[in-house]
């Protein structure tokens, strides 16, 4: 594969979705071991499970998105047009839906405790 | 190369293509600010349900300030890639963006909170 850019922009990208490809996974095998114990029901495993899975679709979408970037750059140079946001999006709507979860097991775990 | 409607048309449908590096930087940016958000959940989620033994009111709020922040900056993370985006096409200034305004006064808020919640418990 051809090397593009010498400050190895594209390899630190990639790079940039793997860690926050792993940080999703680490969180979400935290969640898996914590929320069925905590709310007693095996059910509850599924939120750790969903983020696994994101996770590991995240890192395998992370090398085909630098294969298209790289791509597009040895061909077309450095003004060549790389892909879209659509990856940036879903994962902002993922973290964002994280959050309305993670929102929703503060509130239930404070109003059981009450 | 015609033809090709990259999303979101709000950003691609305007200016010129910037030098790539920079478009790769700004998305780095915005995996880290996301990386960030997992961080502050991760933060807020484990104060509550840990069960630490701290004055359950203060132990609350600081855990709500955490998960609140968390669920802002992919918002706000999403925006700002946008709008740093469309500055760079269109060889305008970059924008500033709250974001670190709202993590510096989530985790300062955050953090005294739980001091109290120490002190007072």
């Amino acid at each position: 594969m051809t090397l593009f850019d010498p400050g190895l922009q594209p390899e630190r990208t990639e790079l940039a979705w793997r860690r926050t490809a792993l940080a999703l996974g680490a969180g979400s095998l935290v969640a898996l071991r914590l929320l069925p114990v905590a709310f007693g029901h095996p059910a509850w495993a599924f939120g750790g499970l969903a983020g696994l899975m994101l996770a590991a679709m995240l890192w395998i979408s992370s090398r085909r998105r630098y294969r298209g970037v790289n791509l597009v750059l040895t061909s077309d140079g450095d003004r060549g047009m790389l892909p879209g946001a659509s990856m940036i999006a879903i994962l902002a709507v993922i973290a964002f839906a994280i959050g309305l979860v993670s929102l929703a097991v503060v509130i239930v775990t404070a109003l059981r405790s009450v | 190369m015609s033809g090709r409607g990259r999303f979101p048309a709000s950003v691609y449908g305007q200016g010129t293509e910037p030098d790539a590096r920079f478009t790769l930087a700004n998305e780095r940016t915005f995996l880290a600010w996301i990386r960030t958000a997992l961080a502050l959940l991760a933060g807020g989620v484990a104060l509550e349900l840990l069960g630490l033994e701290l004055h359950p009111g203060l132990r609350l709020a600081a855990s709500l300030v955490l998960v609140i922040a968390g669920i802002l900056t992919p918002v706000l993370a999403w925006f700002g890639w946008g709008r740093a985006e469309r500055a760079m096409r269109l060889a305008q200034p970059l924008p500033s963006s709250p974001l670190g305004a709202v993590l510096g006064v989530a985790v300062s808020l955050a953090g005294v909170l739980l001091l109290l919640a120490i002190l007072l418990r």
